[in-house]
């Protein structure tokens, strides 16, 4: 699970293009969007495009959305128990 | 109108009035350089396309010590000639022929029209007042200043506008060329 952490860190940086950060910078437990990294909602389509690109998960429902996108760790516990590739 | 303070900024290098900004980079790290010689804390700026990057750092570098909260009789009227064409072929480039690997990116879809870079200014700077973005065949002087003044003239509101010639083609074929006008 650390390992899809790190992962997940580093593909959310490149791409939102969060140029000033580094994967150490984010801390995986604080809220994605609102305060911790203050995403936007066009980032949140950034995130499901990466989901579906990389993962090959597909995310329809937005209330299932919010819940996978509170942070780094939750969106790394739906990965890791729904990716396809 | 009366022009009180102009930036020009190409793929070489920037100036405020002629003089040289000490800034070193070349195309898109001389823009990244500019920012963080200006604002550095405003990190959206990495999520602009490069139309957007460089009327952002040469506004920051037009209204450095300049009132920049909350106006509501500032005009931003921009002009250029290559419209959002820059960020237009990043954004094709997101789309691949094959379409089980159709992943567009809609971060990047977002800066497909020319007139965002208004935007982000105005944002940037709380202004609330007319936002313009003009496609010309050149950089006319003439044509550029005669429209900014009709824009005083249309609006007794607007009292001061940035204004100017913010075009980007390539990293090595950019242009701002932009001013600070006061309504005389």
């Amino acid at each position: 699970m650390e390992q899809l952490v790190e992962e997940l860190k580093k593909n959310i940086i490149e791409v939102l293009n969060l140029e000033d950060l580094q994967p150490d910078d984010i801390d995986a437990a604080a809220p994605l969007f609102g305060e911790g990294l203050g995403l936007d909602s066009i980032d949140a389509l950034e995130l499901i495009v990466m989901m579906e690109k990389n993962y090959g998960i597909k995310i329809k429902d937005p209330a299932e959305g919010k819940e996978i996108f509170k942070s780094i760790d939750a969106m790394a516990e739906y990965v890791a128990a729904h990716r396809t590739k | 109108m009366n022009i009180i303070k102009r930036v020009t900024i190409t793929p070489a290098g920037a100036a405020i009035d002629g003089y040289p900004v000490p800034v070193d980079g070349r195309g898109m790290e001389l823009l990244t350089a500019l920012y963080r010689h200006t604002a550095g804390d405003y990190p959206k700026f990495f999520k602009m396309d490069p139309l957007c990057r460089l009327g952002f750092v040469a506004t920051e570098l037009l209204l450095d010590g300049d009132r920049r909260n909350g106006c509501d009789d500032r005009a931003v009227i921009l002009f250029n000639r290559n419209a959002s064409i820059a960020n237009d072929r990043r954004y094709q480039a997101t789309i691949p022929h094959d379409s089980e690997h159709f992943f567009p990116s809609p971060a990047v879809f977002v800066y497909t029209l020319p007139n965002i870079v208004t935007g982000e200014i105005a944002i940037r700077n709380r202004y609330y007042g007319e936002t313009a973005c003009y496609i010309l065949e050149n950089n006319d002087q003439t044509i550029i200043e005669e429209i900014v003044g009709q824009a005083f003239d249309a609006d007794p509101a607007t009292t001061s506008a940035v204004a100017g010639w913010v075009d980007f083609n390539t990293e090595v074929d950019f242009l701002a060329d932009i001013f600070l006008a006061l309504k005389q």
